[in-house]
């Protein structure tokens, strides 16, 4: 038995068919705290209790939520919550969860931050790729305006709320929060220069909140149960529960809620879950999906939570834990990293619709044992000019993994040398690297 | 610390003080450098998009892009040092790894941005091995423009120029990463009537002019900075001659006239400076004469018909040739004192209803406006007509309606006095433009060396009519006599009116 | 604003969504995505230039500005596809579990690379990029369905059922 124990609090019903329907959430204390917050707080009152809360939102930047909400200006204009559901940065799967299978606390959590910001229209943008969440979603949303919960005069108070449904169609770069505002509105995703920030400047140039599934969720057991309590789970830094996916080389993968700070990222791999459950030892473990750096199994020890893993090197960023064991080549998952941002990059910005297939190309060299003398330098030299020249962080969430590649598994790259190629075991591929165009 | 509305900033540490809200670049250019940009376009929205304009800013831990931060008090801003040139030098590396570098037969050679910012701020060599991205090249986006993908940088500034000033928003971009290219409407033609802008503001050779193509290098030329004259605008121009002919008109830039643009009709409207059958002397009764002779003769029909002549000008002549025309009127009493005034549609950007630059200068100097059937040329003995531009003319019934004819054209016609017409690029001279603002026609060549000006010929018809008459030595000379004549024009001078032109003064003008 | 009603070239029915899609934005261009999706499926599941072109009429937007979502997202096929069309993930955590293989084995059993049709027309196969389901890796998406946790056995399986 492991000494970490799963604390559920948003996955809490999530085993119970019925929590999908707004009967079963309720039951199960549904829409309390949107009562509670109507009746007994103002908005001002909701945005600082998440304040206090510590919550940092969990889309991967981490941003303190109700920060954010703060910012948006007293003005005339409307305002919007666009709640960002494009989960598409690789290992993560948590707010499908919520979607899936409680659909009602992600909208009760967008609910109470419409109140708090202002906002009489909210839009959920999911990634087209879940179409059981868009369809679980907009079940969810219909039981709730025809219950008066979505729509005018919310619970027989002046506080109306309208919330829809928006599909995405299959491009990861609409999760940044720019882009999936120049989406909903219409367009290409391409990701606006900041500032202006979206709180003051966003959807119709109107102030929008732009937050991720579970940051709301966690918004609806704050206020239900206080700041206070939300504070005692987990750790400073890390407040609340957070989901964890865990995925790749791992006896048991799955979606974890967690709380951070009690014990390390190697018990909880190594315990919790298994270890790799292929007899072979870990490899590399991305904490935080793939934007973030890899961790070689000598870094494991650090304490899991954000701060810690972040001095470690790395970050928890969307809770995506990928784990991979020795049998892999440091340079072949390189490269899938690789791939996916160049596939994903919007073209928009120099450095990065230029560098980011470049650098595909020079890792794909290394794959395939081609690359050349001084080719180990210009990948880092070219990673580099993409770092902090670019409009969004598409770039960095290539460049920094990448880099972090080369400097932890740097004889494998020197194995892609050409002369060298023979001599190590990961030096030659019998596989043909088949890019996806 | 500065107040009312102004910050004081320290950029390459020289001290500015601009208004607020000034961005990093036009702070910059305020003390003339040059902070190089591709994307950016002050009258455009700014999209950030090509990366070039990165400087440091004390306080921010990344290069910020100087074209999206605003000047604040107190901020001190470098645009050169060891880290700047280092980003500009990667954004221009990205930028040619996959551009196909045939400089040898782009026609933007000399004037490409990519080769000029790759001297001053690239490595030199290429250190990218791939195989570069291929794309479509000389696509027809319709009769004017010709596309080259693999050129393009993506800088949107045609995207953004036909959507946001010529509202005809029928560029786009397809695909994605580094697959991208433009694309028009399904048809593949551009409509806008101000589309040949892009041309001028594409930064590289990706968008060219199907008129222009390949007709010379960059350097071959010479350029006249003058105007357009196809309607009364005025817009700014320069015009690139070659062997005195017109190759091309591209607008200058003049805020308070056409900001950075021209439409398509006025820059395409030149073939008559290349005309090769236009006359090149006068004629009297049909024969080829020095213009002393022509001068005379036409001096002598005027005075014998006096008050039964009529003078018809055109809105095509500078002020200081209408004020000849004028002075010639006074000796010769003539009464009848007309212009033809072509009018047409207009539209809300620049294209001006009156179809001539200067309807408002003959106004001034005491001609009437007349529409085509002029009432006015009816019982005349003798008709001093100067004949607009191609396709505006008086009808020939009014011209036969007229004795004798003095006529200035530019091709042959029946007349017992003919001056050779010469063309907006062969003068010096001004005119009141739209607004009311004086502007300068600037003389990029002449024809045919023999050729004189109208105001020249009329100097010397006028020379014949009054022998006290000395024509002005130079063209501003020229209109210090206009100004000296006309109230409104008080305090100009040729100078002051410059390459910019200036507002006319106080004086309420005439319809 | 012109008057509510379509353009004669889709069904009422799809005219009727796009209708109440234009209630829920301030400005009609926002529905543009999810009238796509509906518009992508009546038409056979791709958009063509002619479909691009309705669809730019019923919108009021330049079609080109269709044709460049239609390039930017990946769910918009500007060609035309088979009767299914199969996304198998390919990125890491499926990787690490057998997506390659699952690859490999479509390729050699039923022809198809990525972004192809099978010759029967019966499927196209596309290799997408995460598709979020990490945990029950590897996984493919046939049209709306989701198949995880996939050996070459069950992959065989579902692809044999297609029709
Ligand atoms: C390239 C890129 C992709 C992103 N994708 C997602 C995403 O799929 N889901 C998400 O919630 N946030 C994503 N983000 C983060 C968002 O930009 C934004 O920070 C987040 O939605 C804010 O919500 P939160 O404060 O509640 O976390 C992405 C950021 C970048 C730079
Ligand atoms: S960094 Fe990449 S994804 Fe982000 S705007 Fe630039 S090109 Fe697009
Ligand atoms: S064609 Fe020229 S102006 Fe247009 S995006 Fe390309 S480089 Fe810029
Ligand atoms: S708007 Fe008038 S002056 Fe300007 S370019 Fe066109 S015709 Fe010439």
């Amino acid at each position: 038995m492991s000494k970490i124990q799963e604390h559920r609090v948003m996955l809490k019903y999530a085993d119970d068919p019925e929590q999908a329907t707004l009967a079963g959430y309720r039951h199960n204390g549904g829409y309390k705290a949107l009562e509670k917050a109507l009746e007994s707080m103002t908005p001002d009152q909701v945005t600082e209790e998440v304040l206090a809360s510590g919550l940092r939102g969990r889309g991967g930047a981490g941003f303190p939520t109700g920060r954010k909400w703060q910012f948006v200006p007293e003005t005339d204009k409307p305002k919007y919550l666009a709640v960002n559901a494009d989960e598409s940065e690789p290992g993560t799967c948590k707010d499908r969860q919520i979607m899936e299978l409680d659909p009602h606390q992600m909208l009760e959590g967008s609910l109470l931050c419409c109140y708090a910001i202002g906002a009489e229209t909210a839009y959920i943008y999911i990634r087209g790729e879940y179409p059981h969440s868009i369809k679980a979603t907009e079940r969810a949303i219909e039981e709730a305006r025809e219950a008066g919960l979505v729509g005018k005069n919310i619970l027989g108070t002046d506080f109306s709320c309208d919330v829809w449904v928006h599909p995405g169609a299959g491009a990861y770069i609409c999760g940044e929060e720019t882009a999936l505002l120049t989406s909903l509105e219409g367009n290409r995703g391409y990701p606006r220069i900041k500032p202006p920030f979206p709180a003051v400047e966003g959807l119709w140039r109107c102030p929008t909140i732009v937050n991720n599934v579970e940051s709301l969720a966690c918004v609806v057991h704050i206020i239900n149960n206080g700041a206070e309590w939300f504070k005692g789970l987990g750790c400073e830094g890390s407040t609340g529960t957070r989901l964890f996916c865990v995925s790749g080389h791992i006896a048991r993968p799955g979606v974890y809620e967690l709380e951070c700070g009690k014990f390390t990222l190697r018990e909880l791999l190594e315990d919790f879950c298994g270890g790799t459950g292929t007899g072979r030892p870990i490899k590399g473990v991305m904490p935080g999906g793939s934007s973030f750096q890899v961790l070689t199994p000598d870094e494991l020890d650090c304490t899991f939570d954000s701060d810690s893993v972040q001095k470690a090197g790395s970050s928890l960023g969307s809770g995506a834990i990928m784990v991979f064991d020795d049998s892999v080549s440091a340079v072949e998952v390189a490269l899938n990293i690789a791939e996916f941002y160049s596939h994903e990059s919007c073209g928009q910005c120099t450095p990065c619709r230029e560098g980011s297939d470049w650098v595909r190309k020079l890792v794909a060299r290394f794959c395939r044992g081609e690359a050349r003398e001084g080719d180990i330098e210009l990948l880092m030299d070219v990673t580099d000019r993409m770092d902090g020249t670019t409009i969004c962080a598409l770039a960095e969430a290539l460049v920094w993994p990448v880099q972090s590649y080369v400097r932890k598994f740097r004889s494998e790259f020197e194995a892609g040398i050409t002369r060298r190629a023979a001599e190590h075991e990961f030096g030659g591929f019998s596989k043909p690297v088949e890019s996806v165009p | 610390m500065s107040g009312n509305g102004n910050v004081t900033l320290t950029i390459d540490g020289t001290e500015v003080t601009v208004p607020k809200g000034t961005n990093l670049i036009e702070a910059a250019r305020r003390l003339g450098t040059h902070v190089p940009h591709y994307c950016y376009h002050p009258a455009l929205s700014v999209v950030g998009n090509c990366r070039i304009c990165l400087v440091e800013v004390e306080g921010m831990p990344k290069l910020q892009i100087a074209c999206n931060t605003e000047a604040r008090d107190g901020m001190v801003m470098r645009t050169r040092n060891e880290r700047v040139e280092k980003g500009r030098e990667g954004v221009m590396e990205f930028l040619l790894i996959n551009h196909p570098l045939d400089c040898t037969i782009c026609d933007q050679a000399g004037e490409c941005k990519l080769q000029d910012y790759a001297f001053h701020h690239g490595a030199g060599v290429s250190r990218f091995e791939d195989e570069k991205v291929h794309k479509p090249k000389n696509v027809s986006w319709g009769d004017r423009v010709v596309f080259d993908s693999e050129r393009c940088i993506l800088c949107t500034l045609c995207v953004r120029f036909l959507d946001e000033v010529a509202g005809t928003d029928e560029v786009s971009i397809d695909a994605r990463g580094d697959q991208v290219t433009l694309i028009v409407k399904a048809d593949g033609k551009l409509t806008s009537p101000y589309q040949m802008n892009i041309i001028d503001l594409c930064p590289v050779g990706a968008l060219t002019s199907r008129d222009f193509r390949f007709k010379s290098r960059l350097w071959f030329m010479q350029f006249a900075d003058t105007i357009c004259t196809s309607c009364a605008r005025g817009c700014n121009t320069t015009v690139g001659v070659r062997d005195e002919r017109v190759l091309r008109m591209v607008p200058r830039h003049n805020a308070d006239v056409n900001g950075d643009w021209m439409c398509d009709h006025g820059r395409l409207h030149f073939a008559i400076a290349n005309d090769d059958e236009r006359l090149s002397v006068p004629r009297v009764d049909g024969r080829g004469v020095p213009y002393a002779v022509a001068a005379q003769r036409a001096a002598d029909l005027l005075r014998e018909a006096g008050d039964s002549a009529a003078a018809v000008a055109s809105p095509f002549m500078t002020n200081e040739e209408l004020h000849v025309l004028k002075l010639i009127c006074d000796a010769a009493g003539i009464e009848k004192r007309l212009f033809l005034n072509p009018v047409g549609p207009g539209d809300e950007l620049l294209v001006h209803s009156e179809k001539s630059p200067n309807a408002r200068g003959a106004a001034l100097l005491g001609f009437e406006a007349v529409d085509q059937d002029c009432e006015g040329v009816q019982e005349i003995d003798v008709l001093l007509y100067v004949t607009p531009r191609e396709g505006i003319a008086l009808p020939e019934t009014v011209e036969a309606r007229a004795k004798r004819r003095i006529v200035f054209a530019f091709h042959e016609r029946e007349a017992d006095v003919l001056f050779p017409l010469t063309t907006w690029i062969e003068k010096d001279g001004t005119v009141v433009s739209a607004g009311d603002r004086v502007q300068r026609l600037v003389k990029g060549f002449s024809r045919f060396g023999s050729l004189l000006t109208e105001r020249a010929a009329l100097e010397m018809v006028l020379q014949a009519l009054e022998a006290g008459f000395e024509p002005a030595a130079t063209p501003a000379q020229a209109f210090e006599r206009v100004a000296a004549a006309l109230a409104p024009f008080e305090g100009l001078t040729f100078t002051g009116v410059g390459a910019h032109g200036a507002p006319l003064g106080r004086q309420e003008v005439p319809a | 604003m012109r008057p509510v009603s379509g353009n004669g070239k889709f069904s009422a029915e799809l005219v009727k969504r796009v209708e109440a899609l234009w209630e829920r934005y301030p400005d009609r261009k926002a529905a543009l995505l999810p009238a796509l999706h509906l518009i992508q499926k009546e038409r056979d599941g791709w958009l063509s230039d002619e479909t691009i072109r309705d669809a730019a009429e019923l919108f009021d937007v330049p079609d080109m500005h269709i044709k460049g979502i239609v390039g930017f997202y990946d769910m918009f096929h500007g060609q035309p596809v088979g009767r299914h069309v199969v996304r198998l993930c390919k990125t890491l955590s499926c990787k690490l579990r057998g997506a390659d293989e699952l690859r490999a084995h479509v390729r050699e059993k039923y022809g198809v690379l990525n972004g192809e049709t099978t010759a029967d027309g019966r499927f196209t196969f596309k290799c997408f990029e995460c598709l979020g389901h990490c945990e029950v890796a590897p996984m493919m998406l046939v049209d709306e369905e989701k198949h995880t946790e996939l050996t070459t056995d069950k992959l065989d399986a579902v692809l044999e059922a297609l029709a």
